[in-house]
């Protein structure tokens, strides 16, 4: 017989672990009916009369649960079934990373509920409630504008989210420089400087992030060491984008990173991205000398044709 | 000493305070004892905090200061600051802390006259007395240890709060104020 499925089904949402009972709309407990688990029947065991018994529920028991009455199949009731858990306490991160513009606020949760969640922000400074726009990308993030710098009233950030399920919050205070936090510096290039077998020319630009690095200038703290040793060297610099290392083990490849801070207020940036370089080396002497060699005997057995600037013409710097 | 190299020093000085300041008020706050030594402490800012002079300031404003007023609202607010402080200095129980606030006090002082030769080698004129009432008049004593505690919880705060404000405001006035063009100006006028 064709089953008649023309019921709007809505959404249950059920804890693991749980006992549902479902009942098959208005349909008496000794009806005669038919369940079914996204379309496969159900035997008889889960039922008790014409309500459908789901003890201790796991997650893989959500589904679309429907009931038709036993003689002319009509549907009689259908509900999708959501199982998950309530919402831990969320994790949330505020930082500025773009002093004196704002901060953004950033969060996530510990663990997975499996089932949809919605988030609420409140910012209060003092006693003034600021909007916290929400960022379209990435999801879970939104930045506050700041209105006035150099407040000593701390900020009250609270974060509360809710599912079906459960609710739950958590709150951060902190003073406006307690977060300030640039992103790592950017572009950094590591360069060996001919003729200096122990240097090597770092530079890099302050992260782009950081709007106005001209009232608020940036420091920068420089690590490097040669590939071989686990130790790092450090160098903190105050002014300018750019150092020259200048006791680099000669002929030994090296890793360079450079970090960013505020001059005056907040913490480091993280490291930024590693970059490699190995300072510059003499040409080996013997080894020039046997190739220019070879190089002279060719050029006389060659047809004219092939000599030209820059092939195999020594006064042009060419080595064969 | 040019304005440039002036502004320089009270930069560092600026620098040099604020590092003192941070283990200094941590120490007092311990003094004062919980809940003003938790780092979650957040008190509404009562009527009585609201005679400091206080640092915040809206953003744009603050960018579009004249050098002048820049400079003005500093010295103005060092000088109504170390009164107050002053006033701690002679109430704290401890030799130690009584000592230390005593040395800092000295470096403030040092702070209020390096403004102010940054404002004479720039040619203006100090301001004639600071802004606002002095500090004790008009404002009865703290009525109790409480509030007494909370006065000077948010004095320690607000000159924290100036010195990261001043840090700019120094920062900003060493870029806009070349050593070499200033020297010259001094000298047109005679000095």
């Amino acid at each position: 017989a064709q089953r008649h499925s023309q019921q709007d089904s809505h959404i249950q949402y059920e804890r693991v672990g749980a006992d549902v009972t479902m009942k098959c709309g208005s349909m008496d407990w000794d009806a005669a009916v038919t369940w079914t688990a996204n379309g496969t029947d159900i035997d008889d065991s889960h039922l008790n009369g014409s309500y459908l018994i789901l003890k201790n529920v796991d997650l893989t028991q959500s589904g679309q649960y429907s009931c038709y009455e036993g003689s002319s199949w009509h549907l009689k009731y259908q509900t999708n079934l959501r199982v998950g858990v309530p919402p831990k306490e969320p994790v949330l991160m505020c930082r500025s990373n773009n002093y004196p513009k704002g901060f953004y606020c950033s969060w996530h949760l510990p663990s997975p509920t499996y089932i949809p969640n919605s988030f609420n922000i409140s910012v209060i400074h003092g006693t003034r409630e600021m909007v916290c726009e929400k960022d379209i990308f990435p999801k879970n993030r939104c930045h506050i504008r700041y209105l006035q710098l150099f407040s000593t009233v701390k900020y009250k950030v609270t974060l509360t989210v809710t599912n079906a399920l459960g609710k739950n919050s958590t709150t951060l205070t902190f003073d406006e420089f307690a977060i300030v936090k640039p992103d790592p510096p950017e572009s950094v290039v590591a360069k060996p400087v001919p003729n200096n077998p122990r240097r090597l020319e770092v530079s890099w630009q302050n992260p782009s992030s950081w709007p106005d690095p001209e009232s608020f200038p940036l420091k920068f703290f420089l690590r490097y060491r040669p590939l071989i040793l686990d130790q790092w060297q450090h160098v903190e610099l105050s002014d300018g984008t750019s150092h020259t290392i200048t006791d680099a083990y000669a002929g030994k490849e090296y890793i360079i990173q450079v970090a960013a801070k505020d001059n005056d207020i907040g913490t480091w940036s993280d490291w930024s991205v590693a970059v490699h370089a190995t300072p510059w080396t003499e040409e080996p002497k013997h080894l020039t000398t046997e190739i220019q060699i070879i190089g002279e005997t060719l050029t006389q057995h060659k047809p004219l044709a092939l000599r030209g600037p820059g092939y195999g013409d020594p006064s042009a710097g060419g080595v064969w | 000493l040019g304005a440039g190299q002036s502004i320089q020093k009270t930069y560092d000085l600026t620098r040099y305070l604020e590092h003192q300041l941070r283990t200094l008020a941590g120490t007092y706050l311990n003094y004062l004892g919980p809940p003003f030594n938790e780092p979650d402490f957040n008190p509404p800012r009562l009527a009585r905090a609201e005679r400091l002079p206080s640092a915040t300031v809206d953003l744009d404003l603050w960018r579009g200061l004249t050098d002048n007023a820049r400079l003005a609202a500093n010295y103005r607010a060092y000088s109504r600051l170390l009164k107050y402080l002053r006033g701690l200095d002679s109430q704290v129980g401890t030799v130690e802390l009584r000592h230390r606030l005593g040395h800092f006090c000295s470096s403030l002082q040092g702070l209020v006259l390096s403004i102010a030769g940054v404002m004479s080698s720039l040619g203006y004129p100090l301001p004639a007395g600071p802004a606002g009432p002095p500090p004790s008049s008009g404002t009865p004593a703290a009525p109790n240890d409480f509030l007494k505690k909370m006065d000077d919880f948010w004095l320690l705060k607000e000159l924290q709060t100036w010195l990261w404000r001043s840090a700019k405001d120094f920062n900003r006035l060493k870029k806009k104020v070349p050593p070499a063009v200033v020297t010259l100006r001094i000298e047109a006028r005679g000095f």
